[in-house]
């Protein structure tokens, strides 16, 4: 029983760091109809950001490590957007896709030349602060129960963002219409710019939680969760925000369970399966908008 | 005329097919020479190393090029081998097999009497193959590769070799009570780390130690441990044997200690030497094990005699693993020497009686006491290394 609750704790853990990241894809795509494969990157980008930061001087606080972290991250990611996707704009979506993974690889390929391929430890202090969590033989990780609240706390807020405000309000319109949203008077650029900062900010969050956990930070760091997140948001139906979050979650634990019960070889296929499956009975993903065909 | 350029090509190929042929039959089957004296009656042996000099693993073969010349320095200036002297060619190879194989033809050009095969195992394996029918003696201080020495009787080795590695960890283990009841964490996709763990595991059944648990890893998800780290820790072992390399053995170690994971033995082999490099810090490495044969602050005396000639002669630096197999191959091939009764007034045979010297021997270095088996394996006790304050020292049983 010990085991079994250890490993969903895990689970969570995991699949609270997918659905952080799946929530970031799902923003992108939901909005501006594309898949932003180079947000796994953005991420690594982020991670490396607060080891710069930390390592500058013993006595930088945590919390300034992790904004300079949201700062870079969101400049690199509306930048991206502008140099890279803008000029795309009305190109076919592969072109925009081919792009995206091409940006990937410049990122993968920056950071291989300036921190070099050697992995790094992650360290914030402030995660020696919070104090682990054993009742009874379950040992609970203290970053793990932060990664999962502040998961939840994210989703809420970007529902109310998107529902509530007059920028949510435009980013919808733009996801329903562009060229009918222009007609209206929204910028089209100026919300995707936006869309942008905020999957990057995500993505800064989503870094610090994932170095937290995992301890060592690469080059590559980025592009294995980036695919699992990706998978989480399709699992859940891409461009829902709850469904990114559940996605993830299911993600986390399809893939500790199998790992623990079933063989750790098999996981990364188990969970592949689960999301064929899924998409066979579901095309649209747990929680996707049915789309209606014009026939 | 076209006919004719059929014809002649046919010729051409038919001579070059059969100058091939004989180009590989060339040498083989004949034995080489037996060591002749100079002009003055003495005879000095050419011992021949091959190794990496230059280029990214100059390390390795500077280290065992160091380790032989100071072993043959102190042999020649005890009066030598039986009234031979002895003297080292090495050679350098930058680590790639074909120069490797150059650097050996060269050698026998030389007249090389016996040969230290190469420093790292591919350029090992392709020395071992191409002295198949010299008869010659290659005596490799480091290729641990296992198949670098098959194929060729006269081939043996001063390290252990990567499988055996396994063998020696749960002997280790269980000659010194470490534990009972043992966890392994392998990567299933490496060969080192498959090796290792099969052949702990047959050791480890034999020397009644419980594998309550083995938890396995692959180059795709090397990142979260997390629910290895579960597994082991409800399995209530005392030790986990980690024969893996050190990049991954720092991110399971971080996370492990992390996890709560505290109260447990890591032990790993040679694979995880140099593990403080990869991000791992002081407090999370404390305690760690690793297996070898070779203690630089060891204190028995003959390792302590070889550690302080070597910095004297190399700037202060301790020798490593590699320096200690260079040094411990010379006294071996002395040795050799000596058992076969080899002298300078009596070489006849000396390929054929070297060779059947080695499985006769017993030699006591500074990597261990060594005997050899028929299929130029080394059998020797080993010694394991543990990180104290972010230093590996010797493991001794009191600590």
């Amino acid at each position: 029983m010990t085991a079994f609750i250890q490993t969903l704790v895990s689970g969570l853990s995991l699949g609270s760091i997918y659905a952080l990241i799946a929530l970031g894809y799902t923003m992108v795509y939901g909005i501006a109809k594309m898949l932003n494969f180079a947000h796994g990157d953005v991420i690594m980008v982020g991670a490396y950001s607060v080891i710069t930061t930390v390592s500058l001087s013993a006595n930088v606080p945590s919390v300034v490590a992790i904004l300079v972290s949201v700062v870079v991250c969101v400049v690199l990611g509306v930048t991206i957007e502008f140099l890279a996707y803008r000029p795309l704009r009305k190109a076919p979506s592969l072109a925009v896709l081919i792009t995206a993974i091409g940006v990937s690889y410049l990122l993968q390929n920056i950071a291989l030349l300036w921190f070099g391929s050697e992995q790094k430890a992650f360290h914030l202090a402030l995660f020696d602060r919070i104090k682990p969590i054993v009742i009874g033989e379950v040992y609970i990780n203290g970053i793990t129960l932060i990664t999962l609240v502040t998961t939840v706390v994210i989703m809420i807020a970007l529902t109310l963002f998107i529902n509530l405000t007059k920028m949510g309000k435009a980013m919808r319109a733009v996801s329903e219409d562009k060229e009918a949203a222009e007609l209206m008077g929204i910028s089209v650029n100026k919300t995707i710019t936006v869309t942008f900062a905020t999957g990057s900010f995500l993505a800064a969050i989503a870094a610090v939680f994932y170095g937290g956990a995992y301890t060592m930070i690469k080059p590559t760091t980025g592009s294995m969760p980036g695919i699992k997140a990706f998978t989480a948001a399709v699992f859940g139906g891409i461009g829902s925000i709850p469904g990114a979050m559940l996605g993830g979650i299911m993600l986390g634990l399809i893939e500790q369970f199998s790992k623990a019960y079933i063989s750790t070889l098999w996981a990364d296929a188990i969970v592949f399966v689960v999301l064929v499956l899924v998409l066979v009975v579901r095309p649209t993903g747990l929680l996707g908008k049915k789309i209606s065909e014009k026939v | 005329m076209k006919k004719f350029t059929k014809v002649l090509a046919l010729a051409l190929v038919s001579v070059l097919a059969l100058m091939a042929f004989a180009a590989c039959n060339n040498g083989s089957s004949t034995t080489l020479p037996d060591p002749t004296p100079d002009a003055d009656g003495t005879i000095t042996l050419l011992i021949g190393g091959v190794g990496p000099l230059t280029g990214p693993y100059a390390n390795y073969g500077l280290s065992v090029k160091y380790g032989a010349e100071i072993a043959v320095e102190e042999i020649n200036a005890a009066g030598g081998v039986n009234g031979m002297k002895l003297a080292l060619d090495f050679q350098d190879s930058q680590g790639k097999p074909e120069a490797a194989q150059n650097a050996y033809g060269n050698l026998i050009d030389k007249g090389m009497d016996v040969s230290l095969g190469a420093v790292l195992s591919g350029e090992t394996a392709s020395i071992v193959a191409a002295a198949k029918n010299d008869g010659i003696l290659v005596l490799t201080p480091s290729g641990s590769a296992k198949d670098a020495i098959a194929d060729n009787d006269n081939a043996f080795r001063v390290c252990f070799n990567d499988p055996q590695q396994g063998t020696v960890s749960a002997d280790f283990i269980a000659d010194n009570g470490l534990a009972t009841k043992v966890a392994v964490f392998y990567a299933s996709d490496v060969d080192y780390s498959n090796g290792l763990y099969e052949t702990f595991k047959a050791q480890a059944t034999k020397r009644n130690l419980e594998i309550v648990t083995e938890q396995t890893f692959t180059d795709s998800t090397n990142t979260d441990f997390s629910t290895q780290i579960n597994a082991i820790k409800s399995s209530g072992a005392d030790l986990v044997f980690i024969p893996i390399y050190a990049a991954e053995a720092a991110t399971f170690l971080t996370q492990a200690k992390a996890a709560g994971l505290t109260d447990v033995t890591f032990f790993g082999c040679d694979g995880i030497d140099g593990i403080l490099t990869k991000g791992i810090s002081t407090e999370d490495v404390e305690g760690l094990m690793m297996l070898t044969p070779f203690a630089a602050d060891s204190t028995e005396a003959d390792v302590q005699a070889f550690v302080t000639a070597y910095k004297a002669k190399h700037e202060d630096k301790a020798p490593d693993q590699f320096a200690a197999d260079g040094y411990d191959a010379i006294y071996t091939i002395k040795a050799a020497i000596e058992k076969a009764n080899l002298t300078k007034d009596d070489v006849t045979n000396f390929h054929s009686r070297l060779v059947a010297a080695m499985t006769q021997i017993t030699v006591d270095g500074v990597t261990g006491t060594m005997t050899w088996t028929a299929d130029g394996e080394t059998q020797k006790a080993a010694n394991a290394l543990v990180y104290r304050d972010g230093v590996a020292v010797e493991y001794t049983v009191a600590g």
